[in-house]
């Protein structure tokens, strides 16, 4: 008995070690398989009512452009504009006057002449006699001396240099934002004297006011606004802009301690029940004249994007970044939930129509602090792009595991707080971008129910990697893991470059792009745009049409000359 | 300074001391009666094969030589030498050295060996265990070897066994010293005759770290725990495992049990871990101020990279039935449960847990950044979280063991373990099948 039991133990051994040696199903991990297996939060239907505001294969105009123009700029958003970009994207800052900027970084070092203009240290000078522009009706100063030189001092406090949390608008508006773009290019094509200011900015000696430059601008978000809406600024026979500013009426009577020391709360326009404080050195008691800062166009042929603008580092920004934007869109017109559009197209009459659209904005951020607050605010009702991003270490706001459960954990959680889109980074020359997009990452992504919108596009070969030939770039028709959620299939326009129709699989739909000619150029001619019958994924057996979008591409160079812009 | 006193104490021990071998009795034996010395040559080989099934997680399934050693030992009156080394994985490594002086009741062993405290599993040769693996508690919580001296009081009822060690062999650390460790292990008993013996223990052991890598001017030590799935050819420890940066101090305490008759044996162990900590932060928040983005004040810094103590343990039972054979046998030297002798055939199950998790109630925990998070929710800054996530294990292992003679046997192991790691969601069930071929002479 024994000796069988042994034997019967000796062959189970045996047979296990065979068995283990001929096992390869559970060797290696595989990120395709996985994403395949685990549970991906499926986007809810409040939530999904507000994804479908945003037109699928979107072309967000990636800071208007920074290829052919200074970025964020009124050249490049009127630029964008004409090539006919969906949106007009930007990052949010805010000055020390609280108006928020569409400005990439959190300083203006790289983008304006600031190093040479204020140096490194406070303008006192300039920031003094900004105290002192602020006159009574009798001409007299609303502050006095003392109050200012005890103000400047605790502007020096505050200080962080370049940032534009240290400036007010006006001492911003001084400086030149196209000129480091010429010198930035100054041996390529996009280069364009006419983008540098011919004159900077100064103080007035008969006022103390500040005399802004002639060029092109640190921009805030109204004037991004207005530029979708088809108007440039309002400028002097000088080309100086015209933007007067003064006290604002709950700070009138107060001395600039007064103000300092006053409560900083913003409370949301129609709740007052959502307040959010934010730090004592932004002193936002100045009131600048937005509704009256533009004039219509003449270059404008009819484009209405939308814009697409981002939250940035969270504690490099007041508190009150999200409701401050939120009443700011109010003030604007452009904000959905306090002024509803209605339905209406995307693309009308051959031109494109998002900026009057309930997708007329589109939030984004890489923050949790302003996602958790921009829901707070905007209570998912705003489309909303959770943005990711990796590196090693991880900074504070990256995902450190981009693994088919990390990208799942991410996905729901930007779904727990009102995002409808990710926005993954895709690699690529020139920026060489970590990798964040591959095709299980973006069948995740779909199969959440989410938009996705990779960032950011600089070249053909990028375009056609991803809607199309991830896998093989010759392979035309190739089939993945992924074609179930994927594959689309597109049939043929008067404007493509194929007949009958064409199956490929799709991994975005919609995308950031600083060659907003070329990314159009793409859609168009294989199909993605200016098409009755598309697909829709998110919507079985529907077809999304935007064969209204506009079918031709202009020309780069003759759209600058024609917007002024000249060599 | 310490181990400038120690070393020179350690160095004039190795020169004479003696002690005992653990494992079981080697084959080759010299013997000069004349002089007095005995000279001994011995062997083990280990090869494993595992079959793994996992829910989502792969381990590799397969076959390896887990386990090749030589050994040798020298016994002379009351003095014995020994020294073993170890050729698994095809990787030279350096097992036990050490030397004992005894007269039976007292013992003085210097050298390399097991920790007294390091857990009784831990101090059970593999060679003599009932199972292909030790327990994971005692992987993760319990400790190896270390090189120091100890000194042992043993009689019949009682043991006392007590030393101080450095905490690794060599002092090839990167940046301080290499640490300093009291250990003493105690045992009762309360039954001793020759079928049966009840045993019970408790050990105390308390571990000052000292080495680590240096940053910014800032010494950072390190301590990683770990256990594998009890099985030798996939060692993968993500499961159940972590590291505590700027650890100082570490207790450790635990309580044991062995009974065991003819034909039956009953063992377990409980073992606890407290961990402290110890940071320069005025330095590292003086180098974190190197630009505009720096923290506000000193409080910030601190408030957003918390440290504390943290607390760790686990356990296991373990039961044999032998079906036939020798009896067990019990080794009140070492206070251990010895292996199978001669033909012999058992059963044996066990139960263990491992808790290597330390979190602090209510946080939120990210698995895209693998951290947790004190305000309930992912935040920008300040983030940081002092709770650690190693993961919690029950493991419950069935097995056969069969002895042809005293130099092979064959083990045959099922095992189930059941997973709660935050940053494993998805790997929850893991069934691990092994056998053992092992040769001891």
């Amino acid at each position: 008995m024994f000796k069988k039991i042994v034997r019967i133990g000796l062959l189970s051994t045996l047979m296990l070690a065979a068995f283990a040696s001929c096992e390869e199903e559970q060797q290696f991990t595989n990120e395709n398989t996985d994403a395949r297996r685990i549970d991906v939060a499926q986007l809810p239907a409040n939530l999904a009512k507000v994804r479908d505001y945003v037109p699928l294969y979107a072309v967000a105009a990636h800071r208007g452009s920074i290829f052919w123009t200074p970025e964020e700029t009124e050249a490049s958003w009127r630029w964008a504009r004409e090539m006919g970009a969906d949106y007009l994207e930007s990052d949010m800052q805010a000055t020390k006057d609280g108006i928020v900027l569409a400005n990439h970084d959190e300083n203006v070092k790289r983008t304006t002449n600031i190093q040479s203009f204020f140096s490194d240290y406070v303008p006192a000078e300039i920031r003094k006699a900004f105290y002192r522009s602020f006159k009574n009706a009798d001409g007299s100063q609303v502050f006095s001396e003392a109050d200012i030189e005890a103000q400047y001092q605790r502007d020096v406090n505050d200080f962080r240099t370049y940032y534009t949390m240290s400036y007010y608008y006006a001492e911003l508006l001084m400086l030149d934002s196209g000129e480091w773009f010429n010198r930035a290019n100054d041996t390529r094509e996009q280069g364009r004297s006419t983008y540098a200011a011919t004159q900077l900015g100064r103080i007035n000696d008969t006022n103390d006011g500040l005399i802004y430059s002639n060029g092109l601008y640190v921009s805030a978000i109204q004037d991004q606004i207005a530029f979708a809406e088809g108007k440039k600024l309002k400028r002097d026979a000088n080309g100086v802009r015209i933007l007067p500013y003064k006290i604002k009426d709950k700070y009138k009577g107060m001395t600039l301690k007064q103000i300092y020391e006053s409560e900083k709360v913003t409370v949301k326009c129609d709740d007052p029940s959502v307040k959010y404080s934010y730090a004592a050195k932004y002193m936002d008691f100045v009131e600048y004249d937005f509704a009256n800062a533009y004039v219509a166009d003449e270059e404008d042929t009819g484009n209405r994007p939308g814009i697409y603008i981002e939250f940035k580092e969270s504690w490099l920004n007041p508190k009150d970044m999200e409701v401050r934007v939120y009443n700011v869109l109010a003030e604007c017109g452009w904000n959905i939930i306090t002024k509803d559009p209605g339905e209406q197209p995307f693309y009308k009459g051959g031109k494109v129509n998002v900026g009057n659209t309930r997708g007329r904005v589109i939030l984004q951020t890489f923050s949790f602090d302003a996602l958790h607050r921009a829901y707070d605010v905007f209570k998912g009702q705003v489309p909303m792009c959770f943005l990711l991003w990796i590196s090693d270490p991880p900074y504070a706001t990256d995902i450190a595991y981009d693994t088919p459960t990390g990208y799942a954990d991410f996905i729901r959680y930007g779904q727990d707080y009102g995002a409808h889109i990710i926005g993954p980074a895709i690699s690529g020359a020139p920026n060489n971008y970590p990798e964040m997009n591959q095709p299980w990452q973006a069948y995740m992504i779909r199969k959440s129910g989410m938009l996705n919108h990779p960032y950011s596009f600089d070249s053909y070969a990028q375009m056609s990697k991803y809607m199309g030939y991830y896998t093989d770039y010759y392979g035309q028709g190739n089939t993945t893991m992924f074609d179930d959620v994927l594959q689309v299939t597109v049939p043929a326009t008067p404007y493509t470059n194929f007949s009958g129709t064409k199956s490929v699989p799709v991994y975005l739909d919609g995308y950031f792009t600083n060659r907003s000619e070329i990314s159009l150029r793409y859609m168009i001619e294989n199909g993605f745009r200016c098409n009755a019958n598309l697909p829709d994924p998110f919507h079985p057996g529907k077809k999304f049409d935007n064969s209204q979008a506009p079918s031709v591409v202009p020309d780069v160079d003759q759209t600058l000359n024609r917007l002024g812009y000249t060599k | 300074m310490k181990k400038y006193i120690l070393l020179p104490v350690l160095a004039f021990f190795a020169l004479a001391a003696s002690a005992q071998d653990f494992d079981n009795d080697p084959t080759l034996k010299l013997e000069n009666k004349e002089k007095e010395v005995k000279f001994t040559v011995g062997a083990r080989f280990m090869a494993d094969a595992a079959l793994y099934h996992s829910d989502f997680t792969p381990l590799q399934s397969g076959a390896s030589i887990t386990d090749a050693r030589i050994r040798t030992s020298m016994t002379y009156k009351n003095w014995y030498f020994y020294a073993d080394f170890g050729f698994g994985g095809g990787k030279f490594a350096q097992k036990n050295i050490f030397a004992q002086w005894s007269d039976g009741t007292n013992a003085i062993k210097v050298g390399y060996y097991n920790d007294p405290a390091g857990s009784m599993a831990r101090n059970t040769s593999l060679g003599s265990y009932h199972f292909i693996s030790r327990p994971g508690s005692s992987n993760a919580l319990g400790e190896g070897r270390e090189l120091g001296i100890s000194y042992k009081y043993n009689t019949e009822r009682f043991q006392a066994y007590q030393g101080i060690f450095t905490e690794n062999a060599y002092n090839k650390l990167e940046s301080g010293f290499n640490g300093l460790t009291i250990a003493g292990r105690y045992i009762v008993r309360p039954i001793v005759d020759d079928n049966q013996t009840l045993h019970i223990g408790a050990n105390v052991r308390f571990a000052h770290i000292g080495g680590g890598v240096t940053t910014n001017n800032v010494l950072k030590k390190t301590l990683y725990l770990g256990q594998s799935l009890e099985t030798y050819v996939d060692e993968d420890d993500q499961f159940v495992s972590c590291e505590l940066p700027w650890i100082n101090n570490v207790f450790d305490a635990g309580a044991e049990l062995l009974y065991h008759n003819e034909k039956f044996f009953l063992r377990g162990e409980y073992m606890y871990k407290h961990t402290t900590k110890k940071r320069d932060s005025n330095t590292l928040w003086e180098a974190s101020n190197n630009n505009i983005d720096t923290w506000g004040s000193y409080d910030w810094w601190l408030a957003a990279n918390p440290i504390r103590s943290d607390n760790f343990h686990g356990g296991y039972v373990e039961a044999g039935v032998m079906l036939f054979g020798n009896g067990y046998k019990y080794n009140s030297q070492e206070g251990l449960l010895g292996g199978l002798d001669g033909k012999a055939m058992e059963i044996v199950a066990r139960y263990n847990y491992t808790s290597l998790n330390d979190i602090n109630d209510g946080e939120y925990f990210a698995v895209g950044r693998n951290q947790y998070y004190p305000g309930g929710l992912m935040e920008d800054w300040p983030y940081a979280s002092s709770s650690v996530g190693g993961g919690k294990i029950n493991s419950f292992t069935l097995g056969l063991n069969y002895s042809f003679n005293r130099y092979v046997q064959v083990m045959v192991d099922y095992t189930y373990h059941r997973l709660q790691k935050d940053f494993l969601p998805y790997d929850k069930n893991f069934h691990v099948g092994q056998a053992r071929l092992q040769f001891t002479f």
